[in-house]
């Protein structure tokens, strides 16, 4: 037999169908005639033998139909009619069809969205770079596992050593000021190593990048690569722009090249607008020694793996590497090794921060999918007692179960189609709309979300998935129809709402939950919106400065900083000044600084550390931090006290053990520092956090040049930015500023990422709440439309109107009780167990059952009155 | 419907008859089902409702082919012949058939 040709014959036959289908029915006649001829001369009359003929035959269209489908891909044919029939009844209840497409649309539309965010983060972390999977981020660790980054140095000595890599690369952010005089701009660029462009395999869109001679030299080449957004938005995408030089914090740098378009940088999440050789570091940042000093940390590398090597060889000279480094150079390097990270692990970039959250928003959300499905499953359901007529009749006709159960399955295929598309459409514009969105105050974070492939293919599963979960309940319904029950006239109501209860149950049950989490999310986020942060956000301008070029020393420096700090104070409206080395709750942690106490080390050899924060005397009045012992700091200009420190009440309790720590000192950094004072803890990283040790230094002893200028005032914050720039140019014109913000947009920043999921549930409660209210009034009406009869026969024998729909109401609240009940225990255990008991809590666990309760009673009151209002005579006739 | 399954297991079989029963000349479906009758004294009757899809599966593998002729009694009636690839089918299954039967009989001769 050859396959082509059966392929043929059985293409032939599915299209030439009517045809076949003539020949076989003459060519059936055909004998059926021979037969009755047979019959005949067998001595039977000419009527006889035709019905005996007919008898021997058999059933003619049953014949015809198995020769059919023994004809060709008959099952394709029986399929399309099985669709067209589906479609039809879709249309039919168009309502029903309509609540379940939408529905499910938007169940799978928002699962769609925020997977396609996941797995942009995990599998195309860095956008314009082809098969990221080959690049493996090597990180230094440090004991306490922290990822400070490596050392210029020590990626020099590791590209040397690690043979199991065949390229190494480095990279490190740095931003910079931009522009001329006045008019500085902040931007945010990477400091790279020479081969950077050529490892990840990028071809300029103009002009050349790097050479491997041009980052040997420290402050050789003065050139920078910029990136495809930059050239268009800052140098309008002039074709000449190669050759051109900008001026970035006060040195000249020669555009050398433009990076391809999409090509956003090495660290995920962040976009970048620059690339200069890593050597031009001392140049731009006056004085910097990173290039020459071990301790000077930062860089991130990354690697690519030299055929046949695997990840556990690499990972085990790494490590090696590291300890050998530690040996050598102990000041740097003692107590680090090192790891091979997957990008989404990233330490330095947003990845790790939205991973978590989005997971576990995945997972709420997958949760609403399946309400959902189950609402969808009663509706259907409940359309099934309408069609059972329909189906008795195909049972009667000779089909066979498994048939009627592809008829349903089919129906609920097309639904889960159609959800799947709508869901496409709302994470396509869901997924636009969030790259739109830029995060407030200067941070180079950009939403890297984007519907490829494997979104898709996640839609079409989610639409497959959700058909089968719904559609198997009303399939297998359909499949064990008795066609001699159901063609006969009523049947009692307690079988038919078999299958339908536990389903209105579960989706209660889902619902409860579904709300109460919802509920205490909102709630955790509106908490942290009010938290106390420990400081008084309100009324405080910001503003950030570099003055890293501008020629100050230690002395000059501080001279200029009081006199910053005296100028404004004496303005008008502003009731106070300060300068910090950061603000809290920023997106990045807060550094560490490692000390010794008196003098002490610590038994066991490890070292303390705390975080460590630069301030100027006042800077804790300002941000309102009450002082609970001691001093503030004394005066930028007082040269009779030695170096001070200020600690908070977390860092007394942790090691002072509530003792004063008054008069204690903190060796560390390069000096003694006496302990004058003990602050009130407040935040300093995240909402939530547990408290943390803090030491507060006096600029005065520690002092840089990149910082924020805090001003407080008691009226409106913007109003006093002309002032502050104002003042700055008086002090000196060529201060750079920048940043300004006021501090309690800051902390809103901080939130911005538990917005968008607040946001989502806040939308999705409602409309969940909603989706039982439409699940329970479907099973009470058709139900109801069941009984019609019996209810005629009630009302006909005097019973009143009233009892009987409170009757109808009581039987479906039974229902609903059934499956509220366990849940509502469910959820408060969980409750009790993972977030605290207080009042708030209570009355959301008693509030949620106690809306959807009257939500379910009003859903089953509706659809009963309408029905008790009916004529029983009317109801009497109807069957 | 047992007489279903009955008739699922001699599939193989009925082809083989088939294909024995238009060795000599070819025939329509009724004059098939006759000639099996007829050379199995009677004892083999075949029921319509395998014979067509089995004489359509028989077409498809290009065993027999078909023609639209005229019956006994005037009517237009489609003939099967055999092919080429049929008669050497029929050969093989002839002879596979010897072999499985021959086998079949031992062991039912056996204790």
């Amino acid at each position: 037999m050859k396959p082509l040709r059966l392929i043929v014959h059985r293409l032939r036959a599915l299209f030439r169908k009517e045809n076949l289908d003539a020949e076989m029915s003459e060519e059936m006649q055909a004998h059926l005639d021979l037969l009755t001829v047979d019959y005949q001369k067998r001595g039977l009359s000419a009527a006889e033998a035709r019905s005996a003929a007919r008898r021997a035959f058999g059933g003619v269209e049953q014949i015809k139909e198995r020769a059919r489908d023994q004809r060709g891909w008959m099952w394709l044919d029986h399929l399309a009619r099985d669709v067209r029939h589906g479609w039809r009844m879709i249309a039919k209840a168009p309502l029903i069809s309509a609540v379940i497409v939408v529905s499910l649309g938007i169940g799978v539309g928002v699962n769609v969205t925020i997977f396609s965010w996941i797995s942009s983060l995990v599998f195309r972390p860095l956008p314009g770079i082809a098969n990221v999977t080959r690049f493996h981020l090597i990180e230094p660790k440090t004991e306490a596992g922290n990822y400070p980054g490596a050392s210029w140095l020590e990626y020099r000595d590791l590209r040397e050593r690690l043979h199991s890599f065949d390229w190494l690369l480095a990279y490190k952010m740095l931003p910079l000021n931009l522009g001329e005089l006045g008019q500085e701009e902040r931007v945010y660029s990477q400091l790279v190593s020479g081969n950077y462009f050529s490892v990840l395999g990028l071809r300029p869109t103009l002009g050349r990048f790097f050479r491997e001679d041009e980052a040997v030299q420290p402050g050789g080449a003065p050139v920078i690569v910029i990136s495809h957004s930059f050239w268009q938005s800052h140098l309008a995408g002039a074709p000449d722009v190669i050759g051109r030089r900008l001026r970035l914090n006060d040195q000249q740098l020669t555009v050398i090249g433009v990076a391809p378009e999409g090509f956003l940088g090495t660290t995920t999440g962040l976009t970048f607008d620059l690339w200069a050789p890593a050597t031009m570091a001392p140049v731009l940042l006056n004085g910097s020694r990173e290039l020459e000093t071990r301790e000077a940390r930062g860089y991130s590398l990354l690697g690519t793996l030299r055929a046949g090597v695997t990840t556990a060889q690499a990972r085990g000279e790494l490590v090696g590497a590291m300890r050998e480094f530690a040996a050598n150079y102990p000041s740097s390097n003692v107590g680090f090794s090192a790891e091979l990270l997957p990008f989404w692990r990233a330490p330095r970039g947003a990845a790790r921060l939205l991973l978590g959250a989005l997971a576990a928003l995945q997972s709420f959300l997958l949760l609403v999918l399946l309400v959902v499905c189950v609402n969808a499953a009663n509706l259907l359901l409940a359309r099934a007692t309408v069609r059972r007529r329909e189906l008795g009749v195909r049972l009667a006709l000779g089909a066979r179960p498994w048939q009627l159960l592809r008829l349903v399955l089919i129906e609920s295929a097309l639904l889960g189609a159609m959800a799947s598309a709508l869901g496409t459409l709302l994470a396509v514009w869901g997924t636009t709309a969030l790259r739109v969105v830029s995060l407030p105050g200067g941070f180079p974070f950009k939403f890297q979300t984007d519907l490829d492939v494997v979104g898709l293919a996640f839609a079409a599963a989610l639409g497959v998935g959700s058909a089968i979960v719904f559609g198997l309940a009303p399939a297998l319904h359909a499949a064990r129809t008795d066609s001699q029950l159901v063609l006969r006239t009523s049947v009692t109501a307690a079988a038919r709402r078999g299958a339908r209860s536990p389903l209105v149950a579960v989706e209660v049950a889902l619902a409860l939950f579904v709300l109460v989490v919802a509920a205490m999310f909102l709630r955790s986020f509106l908490e942290t919106r009010t938290a106390d942060t420990g400081f008084k956000p309100e009324g405080v301008l910001l503003a950030a400065y570099d003055l890293s070029n501008s020629g100050y020393d230690k002395a000059t420096g501080i001279a200029m900083m009081d006199e910053l700090l005296r100028r404004l104070r004496a303005t008008p409206g502003i009731e106070a000044a300060a300068v910090a080395s950061w603000v809290p709750l920023d997106f990045h942690s807060m550094p560490l600084g490692a000390f010794k106490l008196d003098g002490r080390a610590r038994s066991d050899g490890g070292q303390d550390r705390a975080i460590t924060y630069n301030v100027t005397p006042g800077y804790l009045d300002l941000m309102r931090i009450p002082l609970v012992a001691g001093r503030d700091f004394d005066a930028l200009a007082d040269k009779a006290h030695g170096p001070q420190a200020i600690v908070n009440e977390e860092f007394a309790k942790k090691f002072f053990e509530g003792r004063s720590p008054l008069g204690h000192r903190i060796e560390g950094f390069n000096a003694s520092f006496e302990i004058v004072g003990v602050a009130r803890n407040a935040l300093y990283e995240t909402f939530g956090e547990a408290p943390k040790p803090i030491m507060y230094f006096s600029l005065r002893d520690r002092f840089a040049l990149i910082e924020q200028i805090h001003i407080r005032t008691n009226g409106a914050e913007s109003a006093l930015a002309p002032n502050l720039r104002r003042i700055v140019r008086e002090i000196n014109p060529v201060f750079a500023l920048f940043d300004v913000r006021t501090l309690t947009e800051h902390v809103d920043k901080n939130l911005f990422f538990r917005k968008i999921p607040a946001r989502i549930f806040a939308g999705l409660g409602p409309l969940i709440l909603l989706l039982a209210a439409i699940g329970i009034y479907a099973m009470v009406a058709y139900s109801v439309a069941q009984r019609t009869m019996e209810i005629g026969v009630r009302l006909a024998l005097g019973a009143s109107t009233r009892r009987v729909v409170l009757q109808i109401v009581r039987e479906s609240m039974r229902i609903v009780w059934f499956g509220l009940l366990p849940a509502w225990l469910v959820s408060v255990v969980a409750v009790l167990i993972r977030a605290k008991t207080d009042v708030l809590n209570a009355v959301i666990l008693v509030g949620t059952p106690a809306i959807l309760v009257c939500v379910a009673w009003l859903a089953a009151w509706l659809p009963a009155r309408r029905a008790a209002k009916v004529d029983p005579m009317v109801a009497l006739r109807a069957e | 419907m047992p007489k279903d399954e009955a008739a699922e297991l001699l599939q193989g079989t009925l082809d083989l008859l088939i294909l024995k029963a238009l060795q000599h000349e070819p025939m329509h479906g009724f004059g098939i089902s006759l000639r099996i009758r007829q050379m199995s004294d009677e004892v083999l009757q075949v029921e319509q409702g395998s014979l067509y899809p089995a004489l359509y599966r028989l077409e498809e593998r290009g065993w027999i082919k078909a023609e639209w002729g005229v019956s006994e009694n005037n009517r237009r009636a489609r003939f099967y012949e055999l092919t080429a690839a049929g008669r050497k089918q029929l050969d093989t299954e002839t002879a596979e058939w010897r072999r499985v039967s021959a086998a079949i009989n031992l062991v039912l001769k056996g204790v």
